[in-house]
């Protein structure tokens, strides 16, 4: 199959995907039973009951479902998620304000970890049977267990409270002006290392575990015992030959669990009032913000199916074998 | 006749498990905390939805974990908490294997379009981030409910368990007893529950294992971003008061670090007791993980 037809394929995939998670939520939430107006403006008696009925009318809400499920589907692929509550302004504008500082959290985390977690997991195969090993995997399931906010929470504790080091709330130094770019990114790194290791801890503890066991089952294949039987060094043995054959499972295994980081960078944006998409989900469950709620999740699910399919593209340019 | 079997089978099991010791380890650790839920009223010193004292006292003799920012004992609340996350955890778990159960059997077992559309549909749910759909589930339920909870957890969390039953599902199918089965006669129903279930039950009952463990972990994060039920305190809830109130940082210049500890470390701790139970599992059921 040519290259290109196997990105059409899986992004046609990916477009299907969203359409379906799109019908789920708007089945959903019209069979809960209550429609906006009903939801947000019935409780005021001073209301008049006509002029809910003309609004309703106005916004389409007068007509059969599927009549409405189809304007619901145009607006969404139009990007209109409607109107937050709370802030006064379109749902899309508010989202995409935060949406780069939760893409950032999670982009550098997600590369760090894989690349620590990539080291430490061929060491700890290397060593298998040993203290080492025994200790490291347990360690790294205990990390797993933790909450992320629970994590997040302890890290704001010991190094911004008892040893004031870094900020308690925010990404940037509220009102100072950035003279410059550096000035600038030193003063987000600041503000973002303590949520940065919170999911850098959590997701090397679940990393490591992975490249652990799929480079011990790598290690039981023939051709490992070929090398060893040529002479060639252990060490490149390891990195070389068991560590390339056993990242493929965990590329995808990334690609898997992005959805799964992003619960984490909700978790952990909360607790550091970081102000990216977890946070603004958060504070929108706070406000009753329903379509902000919403908008939300639409968009953190188009920004998890495209990292999703770029995973996907990587893992079939790093093996060849899954085009066919 | 099939009670001995059961109960053979079950001895030979334990003998296995008993030569795991992080598996006992994590059993016992396990049982202290399912202990502690059944005999909450009676370990618990104080009610944990009253206030009792002044607001933020520290750790002391009275109180062993110090109160809360409204004056309640968080040794009690911890206790009680232990209650309702097992409790969630269980029944979401209970819930998501049988979801999973089903569809993971159907799927497998009818193949073709059946297949083609549950797996789509499986991968859709798998991929989507669970906390925002779970909110927004939530949301849409209208209300904060512990069923809702456990109902919201189980409509999301199916998705792993089914496909495993589903590989699972697969290779049993294809199998000579199977087949044999079916030459003489047996229908499907016969043959998925005197065949397929069978055989798939002891995979089903270590992904449980995870499933308990995933639901908790899912649970503590809605509870703490304040979708718990506020009748039904959980560790996670604990830690969403101390969070909104600010109380566990600011208070007089101290903070109250035995308000976040302990909710967090239980938590932990039962997570890491379920996984490893988990690990001990498996390790039984696949033979080939034993000698590693």
């Amino acid at each position: 199959m040519a290259a290109s037809a196997y990105i059409i394929k899986r992004t046609g995939s990916r477009v299907i995907t969203f359409a379906v998670v799109i019908s789920i939520i708007f089945f959903l939430a019209r069979s809960a039973g209550t429609d906006p107006f009903e939801r947000y403006l019935s409780e005021d008696p001073r209301i008049p009951l006509e002029q809910i009925q003309r609004l309703r009318h106005r916004f389409g809400l007068d007509k059969p479902l599927h009549m409405q499920y189809l304007d619901f589907l145009k607006s969404t692929i139009q990007g209109e998620f409607g109107y937050s509550l709370y802030y006064h302004r379109p749902v899309f504008d508010v989202v995409m304000e935060r949406l780069p500082y939760t893409l950032f959290l999670l982009s550098i985390s997600i590369i760090l970890s894989t690349i620590v977690s990539f080291v430490v997991g061929v060491y700890f195969a290397w060593k298998r049977g040993t203290k080492v090993d025994l200790w490291g995997t347990n360690i790294c399931m205990f990390i797993r267990s933790t909450p992320h906010f629970w994590l997040g929470m302890i890290l704001l504790l010991v190094f911004a409270y008892y040893i004031p080091k870094f900020p308690l709330f925010g990404a940037l130094t509220p009102g100072v002006r950035h003279a410059n770019i550096y000035e600038f990114l030193r003063d987000l790194l600041w503000h973002s290392t303590l949520p940065l290791t919170t999911l850098l801890v959590r997701q090397i503890g679940m990393y490591v575990l992975y490249m652990r066991n799929s480079t011990v089952e790598v290690l039981g294949e023939d051709y490992m015992l070929t090398a060893k039987a040529k002479g060639v060094p252990v060490r490149s043995i390891m990195f070389k030959h068991a560590a390339r054959n056993a990242m493929l499972p965990m590329v995808t295994v990334t690609a898997m669990r992005f959805g799964f980081m992003v619960n984490g960078a909700i978790l952990t944006e909360t607790v550091f009032s970081f102000p990216g998409t977890g946070r603004l989900i958060y504070l929108a469950i706070m406000n009753d913000d329903f379509f902000l709620l919403q908008g939300s999740f639409f968009i953190i699910s188009i920004t998890v199916l495209i990292a999703n399919l770029i995973a996907d593209l990587i893992c079939g340019w790093l093996d060849p074998r899954i085009k066919i | 006749m099939r009670a001995n079997q059961l109960i053979a089978s079950a001895q030979s099991f334990a003998s296995i498990y008993k030569r795991n010791k992080s598996g006992l380890l994590g059993l016992a650790i396990l049982l202290f905390f399912i202990f502690t839920a059944v005999f909450a009223p009676f370990l618990a010193p104080y009610n944990p939805y009253k206030r009792v004292d002044r607001p933020l006292i520290a750790p002391s003799r009275k109180y062993l974990l110090g109160t809360n920012d409204i004056g309640q004992d968080i040794f009690s609340e911890l206790i009680y908490g232990t209650r309702v996350s097992l409790t969630i955890g269980f029944l979401a778990a209970i819930c998501t294997v049988t979801i999973g159960t089903l569809i993971g059997v159907v799927s497998g077992f009818l193949g073709g379009t059946v297949d083609e559309i549950l797996m789509r549909f499986t991968d859709v749910i798998m991929i989507l981030p669970s906390i925002p759909l779970l909110i927004l589930l939530m949301a849409i339920f209208g209300k904060q409910s512990f069923f809702i909870m456990v109902l919201a957890i189980s409509v999301t969390g199916w998705t792993g368990t089914a496909r495993l039953v589903r590989s699972s599902t697969l290779s049993i199918k294809e199998r000579t007893y199977v087949e044999a089965a079916k030459a003489i006669g047996g229908g499907d129903r016969h043959i998925i529950s005197k065949h397929i279930l069978p055989n798939v039950s002891p995979l089903i009952m270590a992904t449980a294992v995870y499933q308990v463990a995933g639901a908790m972990m899912s649970e503590a994060g809605l509870a703490f971003l304040g979708l718990g039920d506020p009748s039904h305190k959980s560790w996670g809830m604990i830690l969403h008061y101390a969070e909104t109130s600010g109380g566990w940082y600011a208070n007089m210049g101290y903070p109250a670090w035995w308000w976040i500890m302990p909710p967090g470390l239980c938590v932990a701790f039962t997570i890491a007791s379920l996984v490893l139970i988990g690990q001990a599992m498996e390790e039984i059921i696949n033979p080939r993980l034993r000698r590693r």
